[in-house]
């Protein structure tokens, strides 16, 4: 697997940054150049280069705010979601600077050097390209959702985020979990779900500092003015996010925390311990089930889980990270067809989507995997091998039946 | 007196009557045909002496060839003669319109659908009236038909601006129909469908009519609306009836094809060089394009073009591919070296607002790449099309390098590739006259070659015919053996009826080769859509396993150091390809080498033993026939308001209107049991015809005993074939003891069968191979002739066939098995066209995911790392839901009803990998392991 992604300077064709995931070689200089001169000459005749296939892989070069040119190239991994990447990082581009000064690019090295603060989130967003690497804790799952926690104190936590970010005369907040989404304030739907990501991963990256404010661009909603994302620890890994002016002063705000969540504190150890499961206790699987994840397609939400039925934990041969993988490859290659909204198209000539898939699985010789979409709920599901396709369909629209049902769900 | 080649030329440049010969061939033939004019020719047949090649096979034919004059300076022949107009229309039976039967079919499903609605009164009161209306035109017709003059108050608007013609035809015209045919009683036009199923296209006028539309409307103009309503295949009968009872004067509105680049393949194929202005825009226009690069320094700096050997459509400077071809070049360097990657194989770029798929090959350093337009062409079809371009290359040049080095070669590559272009865009364009889905674009028609599962009989009928071309056994031609040295060995050959393939001797590779190069040039096309009175081909091939041959391999099994040639001979909708080898036992092949006229006429004389045991007859039913496996064409029918719709209709339109698609009529009554078919094998009639007579399939031990003067009559047909032979009396008894006991005596037989631990198939064998001194041709007339018993057979699980459609792809064998390539125009059914776009769409995804595992168990690729969990992948399957759209299309409005259907793919890689893809219905959960073990059984 290896995933290379450069960014040049459209113009002077000044290298800006070149981040790399796996076993390959740094790319050289010389590379680089023959990369954009390729795109340059191209474009000199009215022809520009979508992309190119390579045997399991892809080339591709994209161009951003006439400024910036992106080239991905990758390999054996999740190829197909390239596109989607580069959309991602020149999303944290403009993040970390700002859309305008990304168009103009007066002073180039003053940029490398902003962007140099971005790099841990653009290797988590790399992460995601890799087939094989959920070891890390960190929310890359996917690119186009936001990876969160059911679970039933979310209500509860929404009126103590409201409040809190009333405090801080702030609009947008919420509430992570090792890196998970689990509560957010009544309006944080308003920012896009990867702006939101762009948050989580922010907070990420910022390794336990106890409380940070970081200047921040939000792509969608206001590319050229910026923001004030305040990061604070509550306990180990758990993190209160909220986007807010420029006022009150860090200090203040370190005062209204405490204020705000010291008597939530029971609460949020509670929906501590849903976390390996990342479903209330109330919904109960089928021990044939050796991993889940269900999505809620209009709020680009997902929770992953693999540690579904305790007692038999050990017993399967697959390691839970290979379970998440495979998951995980499963959506982004097969199950994302049946939610034709999330497709990620910007450039593509648009074929009619009108094909409606509602089911889909795979069966190997280790495991079987089944798709279905019921409304707005999307579940992919994770069986040993040993299940008859027909009784996945059965179970899976059962664990569908509930999560739509279920009153401990909370979205 | 004519000079043959120029009164040939004109022929086939001016007239459009493909009525006359239309011949251009290759022509340097003129060397020859020079000596010569047509008459004396036709005088003295005896004249042929002076011929080397005549004299040096003795028993050669007595008679010029009729190709002979087109025969190349280099010993190349292509000669087409297709049959005349007049006697083509009685074959060119368009399955559709001018098949008026299936247009009732539809009109009953939809009148009884809307019978159960509040308005099935009036529908009841509309048929009456309509029947009256028929004895009316009855009688009528009689008045009028003798002199059309007299209809006075017809009016011919002509609305000139180019694009629609509307024409309002007489309510007192009544046109007679020897169809019966209810359009062309109305309007006095025939019908088709366009190639797209849907649009409906004039195919001739009555006698009658032909006053009022000619000047304006003409053949080929597509009829848009009728009295304002749009009108399409699926709709019309709705309309006709609403025309039928309306008072008011109908009016047509025609569209005249708007500039469509209409391309004769015949006359592409034929013509050697292209100097078509038009043809060359249409392909620049289409952004097709081709271009080899030399890339090493010495020949950069030679060549006047930087190192381009070969660029078409030219000029250079028009060419996008050339213009741009440093940034190809340089990515095809980049990858490898700097990248770590594998070089790139294609690249999607857009030009002009046209999305373009760029495809690479490289061949040492040198690179040839290959463009097609995205919207004809999609990427996947792109990287198939340009594999296939590659193998045929390969096969007529030996590499890629000679090929594009060879002296005076461009003439030819020109029009190879233009037949390639016009072929590969063929299948969004309206060339066709025929609807067959023609595409070369289609999944199943990128991987390999179509082949069709066929009964046993029929099997050996033609291996056999093609066996004994391939023994080559002269004895009887001529008495001395000892002097006679043939000049080919055939080493192999394969058949084609109507595009499908019917049988390959060929080693697998060749039959790729082979195959892609009938298919993209357009010659398998050809076959499908005319009906061919002769069709002969000759040409100097390389095949694969001389190509890989190592020179100086002291292997003592490596084929000899010869030359190959194809030869093609066609009739009908057959085409015979044979590989000749020249080298080892035979003479040696030196210099140009023109076709023996004594091997053209073996492999003719191949093809009229088909025709004298009647697989002619048999192939057309039996493709129109949906039996093996059977697949249900009118999926409506599984839904439950279908089901409704069908048992009401089935109930009230019996004896007046059948509902079967099939154009078996005896069918139901003739049930032949299959003796090494399991259980599990599901013998029925049509699911249609099924619910008409029985009610359902449980009722199937009826049918042992409808029909009971048929089975006496067939199988007295039986006993007197076998009439000599015990053993086969035997067997034949054992036939009718099954159909007398149906299902038990069946399942009782194979118990004893297994005890005695052999297999049926060779029971049945043991009988024929013993009989053998009776005359066999007797028996293959008695065989093939007895069309109307087929047995259908179903693969899937359940009481209802809920079968849509099947690919099974053996890419190694470079062969797949699926149904006819017009089922789909049979079905004429919209939900099975949208559920076919489906399958076909998810086929592509499968079979990209499935190569992931093909890839990594046969270790073809180890070098590139490959996503671990998609390897592992055996089956993929995603289930479809049909939009509301096109169910209220078929006359299910109802919310509540569903309709789903899943597409299947799975990989079995045991013992070499292959694919089987299947769709079927929903209601029954299918195991594809058991499918394709049911498949196996019809092969």
């Amino acid at each position: 697997m290896s995933v290379i992604v450069i960014a040049v300077a459209s113009e002077s064709g000044v290298p800006i940054f070149s981040r790399k995931r796996g076993n390959n070689e740094n790319v050289q200089f010389s590379t680089i150049a023959s990369l954009h001169g390729i795109n340059m000459f191209s474009k000199c005749h009215n022809l520009s280069m979508i992309k190119t296939q390579v045997e399991n892989g892809d080339i591709l070069w994209k161009e951003y705010c006439k400024s910036v040119t992106l080239i991905g190239i990758a390999t054996g991994g999740l190829e197909c979601d390239l596109e989607l990447l580069l959309s991602c990082v020149h999303d944290t581009m403009i993040f970390c600077i700002g859309k305008k000064e990304l168009e103009n690019l007066k002073n180039i090295d003053q940029i490398k050097r902003d962007l140099r603060q971005c790099y841990p989130i653009l290797d988590y967003l790399l992460e995601s390209l890799d087939p094989n690497a959920v070891s890390s804790t960190q929310p890359t799952l996917t690119l186009d959702l936001i990876q969160s926690m059911l679970c039933p104190q979310a209500q509860q936590l929404q009126q103590a985020l409201d409040q809190y970010a009333e405090s801080v005369t702030g609009r947008w907040a919420c509430l992570s979990i090792h890196g998970q989404l689990v509560a957010t304030s009544s309006d944080f739907h308003e920012l896009d779900a990867r702006e939101a990501r762009l948050m989580l991963l922010l907070a990420a990256a910022q390794d336990g500092a106890p409380l940070r404010d970081t200047p921040v661009y939000l792509p969608h909603m206001s590319p050229n003015v910026a923001f004030r994302a305040v990061t604070c620890k509550l306990l180990a890994d758990v993190y209160i996010l909220v986007v807010c002016g420029a006022t009150p002063p860090l200090s203040q705000i370190d005062e209204i925390v405490l204020q705000c969540w010291e008597g939530y504190a029971q609460m949020i150890k509670e929906a501590k311990l849903i976390h390996p499961r990342n479903f209330p206790t109330s919904i109960t699987f089928e021990p044939s089930i050796l991993g889940i994840l269900a999505i809620n397609v209009p709020r680009r939400k997902c929770v992953f889980s693999r540690h579904l039925n305790v007692s038999n934990q050990k017993s399967r041969g697959m390691s839970g990270a290979h379970r998440t993988d495979i998951l995980r490859t499963f959506y982004v290659t097969t199950a994302r067809h049946l939610a034709p909204e999330l497709k990620f198209k910007e450039n593509e000539n648009k074929e009619e989507c009108s094909d409606c898939i509602s089911e889909t699985y795979w069966s190997s010789e280790y495991h079987k995997c089944h798709a279905q979409r019921s409304g707005n709920l999307l579940c992919c599901v994770l069986y040993s091998s040993t299940v008859p396709t027909h009784t996945m369909r059965l179970i899976t629209t059962q664990i569908l039946q509930d999560l739509n049902t279920n009153k401990d769900v909370y979205w | 007196m004519h000079r043959t080649y120029l009164t040939w030329n004109s022929c086939s440049l001016e007239s459009r009557h493909w009525g006359q010969l239309v011949l251009l061939g290759i022509l340097g033939g003129c060397s020859f045909s020079g000596l010569f004019d047509v008459a004396g020719r036709e005088r003295t047949p005896n004249g042929s002496a002076f011929f080397v090649w005549q004299a040096r096979v003795r028993s050669g034919s007595s008679s010029v060839p009729e190709w002979d004059s087109d025969v190349g300076e280099d010993g190349e022949l292509f000669y087409v003669k297709l049959k005349s107009n007049d006697e083509a229309a009685h074959d060119k039976q368009s399955p559709l319109l001018e098949n008026c039967e299936t247009f009732k079919l539809r009109n009953n499903f939809k009148r009884s659908s809307t019978r159960r609605s509040t308005k099935g009164r009036i529908f009841k009161a509309l048929k009456v009236r309509k029947t009256k209306n028929l004895e009316n035109d009855y009688t009528r017709k009689k008045d009028s038909s003798g002199n059309p003059s007299n209809v006075l108050n017809r009016n011919l608007i002509g609305e000139d601006n180019n694009k629609f013609v509307v024409v309002q035809v007489s309510k007192n015209m009544i046109f007679t129909s020897e169809k019966n045919c209810q359009i062309e009683k109305l309007f006095g036009l025939s019908l088709e469908t366009h190639f797209d199923g849907k649009t409906l296209k004039v195919a001739d006028f009555l006698v009658e009519s032909r006053a009022i539309y000619l000047p304006k409307v003409k053949k080929g103009y597509y009829l848009q609306k009728i009295n304002g309503i749009d009108v399409n295949s699926y709709n019309i009968n709705n309309i006709l009836q609403r025309v039928a009872e309306d008072h008011c004067n109908p009016k047509l509105t025609f569209q005249i094809p708007s500039g469509d680049f209409n391309i004769e393949i015949d006359k592409l194929l034929t013509s050697k060089n292209i100097t078509d202005n038009s043809l060359i825009q249409f392909l620049k226009d289409s952004m097709c394009s081709v271009l080899y690069i030399c890339c090493n320094d010495v020949e950069y700096n030679s060549n006047d073009d930087k190192g381009v050997l070969y660029c078409y459509p030219r000029p250079f400077n028009q060419n996008f591919l050339y213009n741009t071809r440093g940034a190809y070049v340089t990515l095809n360097h980049l990858a490898p070296k700097s990248l770590g990657t594998s070089e790139p194989i294609t690249s999607t770029v857009l030009y002009n607002g046209t999305f373009i798929n760029v495809s690479y090959t490289s061949y040492y350093n040198d690179l040839l790449l290959i463009a097609f337009p995205n919207k004809a062409v999609d990427l996947f079809a792109t990287t198939r099309v340009c594999k296939n371009i590659v193998r045929i290359l390969e096969l007529l040049y030996g590499s890629l390098k000679s090929c594009f080095t060879k002296p005076n070669n461009v003439d030819k590559l020109d029009s190879l590739f233009s037949q390639i272009f016009v072929t590969s865009l063929a299948g969004n364009k309206s060339s066709s006259e025929r609807k067959t889905a023609l595409s070369v674009t289609n999944f199943e028609d990128l991987l390999a070659a179509h082949a069709v599962t066929l009964s046993l009989e029929v099997k050996v009928q033609i291996n056999d015919a093609i066996t004994e071309l391939e023994a080559a056994d002269y004895r009887e031609w001529t008495d001395d053996v000892e002097n006679f040295q043939r000049l080919y060995t055939v080493i192999g050959s394969c058949l084609y009826y109507s595009g499908h393939l019917l049988s390959s001797h060929l080693q697998d590779d060749d039959l790729k080769e082979i195959n892609a190069y009938l298919k993209l040039t357009g010659i398998l096309r050809l076959s499908v859509e005319k009906d061919l009175e002769k069709l002969v081909l000759w040409k100097e091939v390389f095949i694969c396993e001389h190509r890989k041959q190592n020179k100086n391999d002291g292997n003592e099994f490596r084929i000899p150091d010869g030359r190959w040639f194809l030869l093609l001979v066609g009739r009908g909708h057959f085409l015979l390809a044979t590989l000749m080898e020249a080298g080892g036992c035979t003479e040696d092949a030196t210099g140009v080498t023109p076709p023996s006229p004594f091997y053209v006429e073996e492999c003719e004389s191949c093809l009229d033993l088909l025709y004298d045991v009647g697989l002619n007859k048999y192939l057309a039913s039996w493709f129109s026939s949906n039996t093996m496996p059977q697949l249900e064409t009118s999926p409506e029918y599984l839904t439950k308001v279908g089901r409704k719709i069908r048992d009401t209709s089935g109930l009230k339109s019996e004896g007046t209107i059948k509902t079967s698609t099939l154009k078996l009529p005896k069918f139901q009554s003739e049930m032949k049991k299959r003796h090494n078919s399991s259980e599990q094998i599901n013998i029925g009639t049509s699911a249609s015809e099924n619910a008409t007579n029985y009610g359902s399939h449980h009722s199937l031990y009826n049918q042992w005993y409808s029909g009971p003067q048929k089975q006496y009559r067939h199988s007295s047909n039986l006993d007197i074939s076998y009439s000599e032979d015990s053993n086969s009396l035997k067997s034949n008894s054992e036939i009718s003891d099954d159909r007398v006991q149906g299902r038990r005596a069946d399942r009782e037989q194979r118990n004893r069968r297994d005890s005695s631990g052999s297999d049926s198939d060779w029971d049945r064998q043991e009988g024929s191979r013993a009989s053998s001194s009776i005359d066999v041709s007797d028996i293959r007339k008695s065989l093939l002739n007895e069309i109307d018993q087929v047995t259908t057979h179903r693969i899937t699980a359940g009481e209802e066939n809920v079968l849509f459609h099947f690919i099974q792809l053996e890419t190694a064998k470079g062969v797949l098995i699926a149904p006819v390539k017009n089922i789909e125009v049979q079905a004429n059914n919209v939900l099975y066209s949208h559920i076919i776009k489906s399958f076909r769409s998810a086929c592509v995804k499968i079979h990209e995911l499935l190569q992931q595992n093909i890839r990594f168990k046969t270790n073809h690729a180890p070098a590139n790392p490959l996503n671990k969990i998609l390897i592992a992948v055996k089956e993929y399957g995603i289930l479809f839901q049909t939009p509301p759209s096109i169910l209220g299309q078929c006359g299910i409005n109802k919310k509540s009803e569903s309709f789903q259907f899943w597409a299947v793919g799975r990989v079995f890689s045991e013992p070499e990998p292959r694919e089987l893809y299947v769709c079927y219905h929903e209601s029954v959960p299918q195991d594809l392991t058991e499918v394709a073990y049911l498949l196996s059984y019809l092969e």
